[in-house]
């Protein structure tokens, strides 16, 4: 059944597609010439490693680190409390699990930048502003819907039985909840994992309205904001495509390092095409 | 799903029944508040003060007094609160879909075991790891007409096309950007649903002879269904408040100013809360409608805590 | 009901083998991932101290040629060891930075002492009461201080704000193409029309995206058609009085339709212009005088000696008119250095080397006597000749309204979405409401 060429062609497509933008993000990030910056052509221009240190003159990293600590807590915190949450739902008796998760969803489907001057009034009064906490609070809340949504899901999914069997030899819910159900669902919670980090990194609006400014705390879409050329009007584009590029080489390593726990539920070759 | 009954019935089970179903019950709400607590926190008392900001008339940053509903209807009565829409539901609507085909197709592919399946799902994953910032102006740079990074590298395109200048391919240009970066996102949610499936099943419906779409079409698709439909969900209702790349990309001309754009132009350009937090509570109704139409055919699957 | 693994194991079996390397694995994991990171956070939780004793002046500029204001801030710094100024970069897009400078003064917040504001703010910030009225220090700048960046800073017949930078409008033209620079802008168009043909490059390249450069470039059209928005005090609308508004949104019409324009003309902002002009691809080009220095450079410019710059044309032929643009450092209302602050700020308009270190590095400085130190240079030269005659937008408060709904309206209207009449009609109305 296998066409082993159309699979490669197939394959070479998809990583085409995924990856071209990627080339022209590092072919732009050497040019260090104001014509070639700005011209289509691949090849043109002198290249040079001018816009990496630039980048990293501006403390980018500290920004990497701000971002690294925001995120990782961010993900650890959510997930501890999403994946309570949806076993609940999942599989514990519960009053009104509709009206709980359709009021998750709505809360956090408001307008983000609605909320952005309300929130930035108690922030400032709770002293919140230009703080870790200041934005780990925020994220953890807005991604705990889709946490608890796909978790609920994989734990709807796995058999009953296997609980009760827990159950069966002396454990209790908590116990059968953590060394059988948490073991099993590690998909889940690493693609639930992955999303919420992502999500965490990449946030732009509530960072830069909380902590816009100050290297402690500042994270990296913020910083790459305030990236200027070395003259007015000027686009960064060569220091912003060296953030970009010095910022996606470590999420790289983590998603390959993940992506093994995403699909290790599976073994070799059971879902077969 | 009836766990006191099934624990009555089973040999086990050390507790009465009494002790278990309370037990339960109050471990469940136990395993919840976090989570309430914490969205409660959060996201109750500025979506409350907005929606109470929308009651109020503005003249820019002062307060005029209190106006029942008329910002509201100032709202609904503007061309632009339509036209933003249409926009945003067509972008929507397109992405979104080519967002489920291609994140279906990634899935799929990710699932299999093949020599080099790790940097495969890697680079699958590339997209969606850039920030949205940068991405955002990565495809204003190839797409727009200066530098012309795309125009230069298509081979049918005109070397001088403006893409950013055109009604009609301002929203393409969008929504390819927006596919490359988020069908990644699908194709994780999807994977973490293909995971459930039993290779058993497919086995048994391989040696009754089913070809693989079949297989596909009779055992993948309806156990992913709930899987699918959570995706749908979350990608939907992120798209319909898509901000960051129609600002960036096209600032809103040529038909691309979606509703959170709205939002934001009265919230930070032409200042005026009361104008901003009606068109938030708008676009939050419309946003919920949607959802609510997927939640229901979600909670179906997913609270009965069984697989079809 | 048993979960078929690889090696078909019993459920037991395989329960037992994954729990245990699973939370292996993920306890290692969760620990490697969570020790750095605490260890980081402990160690970020440390604040910056301050020196005690001396006032801080914290200076809020954006983050566009901040190299420039920390030399003004080094020259201050190095005479006033007691009360050192210490940047706070706002970001780049000008409004996100006029959102972080208004949710700070909304809150009253001290942070900033010292804000370098554009001069399309000046109106809006000093009605909110966010500014530090500084009618006590004009003296020090009255003839002193360019007139045109002075009265940028005035708002209701106060000064809110001390002139620092300026910028006005040119026209570059490629002197091997063209051999003296049009004086109305129906000829530089046929000219503009003629040379680009025999070349095959564009005529003219300008600020033609949706955003504040394109509200200037169409005021400049208005402006040279004899236009007014408001009257002197601006308590009428003269908008389209005369037709003059039409008769500018017509033109940019005309200039898209007919070619005059280049290509992407629509989606410009003064970067892509830049370029365009940079690489040889137009004959005319309006912007600010920043490109000057850039495209001197050779290597990385294909007109190096190939350009010259001139005052903008107007319509009847005579004379010129161009819009003003620049910063004005202005006081936090709610400072609490306002005295340390205001001599800061009047130090970075009026001292002869901060002034001219900012002239050169290209950025026209306010002070009127480094235009007579740099006359020689061509930049200035014309500079001199352009900034008495540079208009301000009006000081209005709601300048940003009235800048959207300029957008809103001619923006569509010269791409052909909308009819140029009801668009201008359109826009007097709304001025009509803002009185």
């Amino acid at each position: 059944m296998a066409k082993p060429i159309l699979k490669f062609a197939g394959l070479f497509a998809i990583v085409a597609w995924c990856l071209f933008p990627f080339v022209w993000l590092i072919d732009t990030s050497l040019k260090i010439n104001d014509l070639a910056l700005n011209s289509p052509n691949l090849f043109e221009g002198p290249i040079g490693p001018n816009n990496y240190l630039s980048v990293i003159q501006q403390g980018f990293t500290y920004n990497l680190r701000n971002s690294f600590v925001v995120a990782g807590t961010t993900t650890a915190l959510c997930i501890g409390m999403g994946s309570l949450g949806a076993y609940a739902v999942a599989r514990l008796r519960l009053r009104g699990k509709a009206f709980l998760l359709s009021g998750v969803l709505a809360l956090s489907l408001f307008p983000p930048v609605a909320l952005v001057p309300p929130l930035y009034e108690v922030w400032r009064h709770a002293d919140l502003l230009n703080t870790y906490q200041g934005m780990i609070v925020p994220y953890v809340a807005f991604t705990l819907p889709l946490t608890i949504f796909i978790l609920t899901n994989f734990f709807a999914a796995l058999p009953v039985e296997l609980e009760e069997q827990a159950r069966v030899d002396g454990a209790s819910h908590l116990q059968a909840f953590y060394r059988i159900i948490v073991p099993l669902a590690a998909p889940g919670v690493a693609s639930a994992a992955i999303l919420v980090f992502v999500y965490a990194w990449n946030e732009f609006l509530l960072a830069s309205t909380f902590a816009p400014r100050d290297l402690d705390v500042q994270t990296v879409p913020v910083a790459i904001a305030s990236f200027t050329g070395s003259v007015q009007y000027q686009r960064p584009i060569g220091t912003i495509t060296a953030a970009c590029v010095i910022v996606t080489l470590p999420m790289i390593l983590l998603v390959l390092l993940f992506q093994r726990w995403i699909v290790a539920g599976l073994t070799a070759g059971s879902v077969k095409g | 799903m009836d766990f006191a009954k099934r624990a009555r019935d089973s040999d086990g089970g050390r507790e009465g029944e009494h002790r278990w179903t309370l037990s339960e019950a109050a471990l469940a709400r136990l395993f919840v508040a976090p989570s309430v607590l914490m969205l409660a926190l959060v996201a109750l008392f500025p979506v409350l003060y907005a929606g109470s900001l929308s009651l109020y008339l503005y003249d820019g940053r002062e307060r005029e007094g209190f106006t029942g509903i008329a910002n509201y209807t100032h709202a609904l009565s503007d061309e632009r609160f339509w036209q933003a829409i249409l926009a945003t539901f067509t972008f929507t609507g397109s992405s979104v879909t080519l967002e489920l085909l291609i994140g279906l197709g990634f899935a799929l592919l990710m699932a299999q075991a093949f020599r080099g399946q790790g940097p495969t799902r890697a680079v699958i994953l590339v997209p969606w790891v850039i920030p949205t910032v940068v991405a955002a102006q990565m495809w204003y740079f190839m797409f727009n007409i200066q530098p012309g990074f795309i125009n230069h590298s298509l081979p049918l395109v005109p070397r001088d096309f403006n893409w950013l200048g055109q009604k009609g391919w301002t929203m393409s240009a969008l929504i390819v950007a927006d596919v490359w970066k988020t069908a990644p996102f699908m194709a994780l949610l999807l994977l973490a649903g293909l995971q459930v499936i039993p290779p058993e099943l497919y086995e048994s419906a391989r040696v009754d002879g089913a070809s693989a779409w079949r297989r596909f079409l009779h055992i993948t698709l309806p156990i992913l269904r709930p899987t699918i439909l959570v995706a749908l969900l979350f990608r939907t209702v992120d798209a319909l408040r898509v901000y960051d790349l129609p600002k960036v990309m096209t600032n809103g001309t040529f038909g691309t100013e979606t509703l959170s754009m709205l939002v934001e132009r009265y919230v930070v350009q032409t200042v005026n809360p009361g104008i901003a937090s009606a068109l938030a509570v708008l676009t939050f109704a419309t946003v919920l409608g949607v959802s609510i139409i997927f939640v229901s055919f979600l909670s179906r699957n997913l609270l009965l805590g069984s697989r079809a | 009901m048993s979960e078929k693994g690889s090696d078909g194991m019993s459920l037991e079996e395989l329960l037992g083998r994954r729990v245990d390397r699973r939370t292996v694995l993920r306890g290692a994991a969760l620990a490697s991932l969570s020790a750095p990171a605490l260890a980081l956070w402990l160690e970020a939780c440390q604040s910056q101290s301050s020196t005690p004793g001396n006032t801080q002046l914290t200076w809020a500029v954006p983050a566009v040629a901040k190299e420039i204001r920390q030399k003004t801030a080094d020259l201050w710094n190095a005479q006033h060891s007691d009360s050192q100024v210490r940047l706070s970069v706002l970001p780049e897009q000008a409004d996100q930075q006029r959102q972080q400078i208004a949710l700070e003064l909304n809150a009253k917040s001290s942070t900033f002492d010292v804000i370098a504001i554009d001069v399309i703010w000046t109106g809006e910030f000093a009605k909110n009461g966010w500014l530090e009225n500084l009618d006590d220090v004009r003296s020090k700048l009255d003839g002193v201080s360019l007139p045109g960046a002075l009265e940028s800073a005035q708002w209701k017949g106060h000064l809110w704000a001390i002139p620092y930078v300026t910028n006005a409008g040119f026209l570059y033209y490629r002197k091997d193409l063209v051999a003296s620079p049009p004086k109305s802008w129906d000829e530089l168009m046929s000219v503009g029309l003629q040379a680009a043909k025999g070349q095959g490059i564009a005529p003219f390249v300008g600020q033609g995206a949706k955003y504040e450069g394109f509200v200037v470039n169409y005021l400049e059209y208005m402006w040279a058609a004899g236009g007014n928005l408001f009257n002197k005090d601006t308590s009428k609308v003269l908008f389209n009085a005369n037709g003059e508004a039409l008769k500018a949104t017509q033109f940019m019409r005309q200039s898209l339709t007919a070619g005059f324009y280049a290509a992407g003309f629509n989606t410009m902002h003064e970067e892509e212009a830049r370029i365009t002009f940079q690489s040889g691809k137009a004959v005319f080009m309006r912007n600010w005088p920043y490109a000057v220095s850039l495209m001197n450079k050779t290597g990385d410019s294909k007109v190096v000696g190939k350009f010259d710059i001139a005052p903008l044309p107007t319509f009847s032929g005579q004379g010129s008119v161009s819009a003003l643009g620049g910063l004005n450092n202005s006081i936090s209302a709610y400072s609490k250095n306002k005295a340390k602050a205001k001599a800061f700020a009047t130090f970075a308009a009026t001292d002869p080397a901060a002034q001219r270190a900012i002239g050169e590095a290209s950025e026209p400085p306010t002070l009127a006597s480094v235009y007579k130190d740099l006359a020689a240079d061509p930049v200035f030269k014309v500079l001199g000749q352009v900034l008495p005659d540079a208009r301000p937008r009006p000081p209005v408060p709601k300048w940003n309204d009235i800048s959207a709904a300029i957008q809103d309206q001619i923006f569509p209207a010269y791409n052909g979405e909308k009819d140029p009449a009801a668009a201008v009609e359109a826009v007097r109305k709304f001025l009509e409401s803002t009185l």
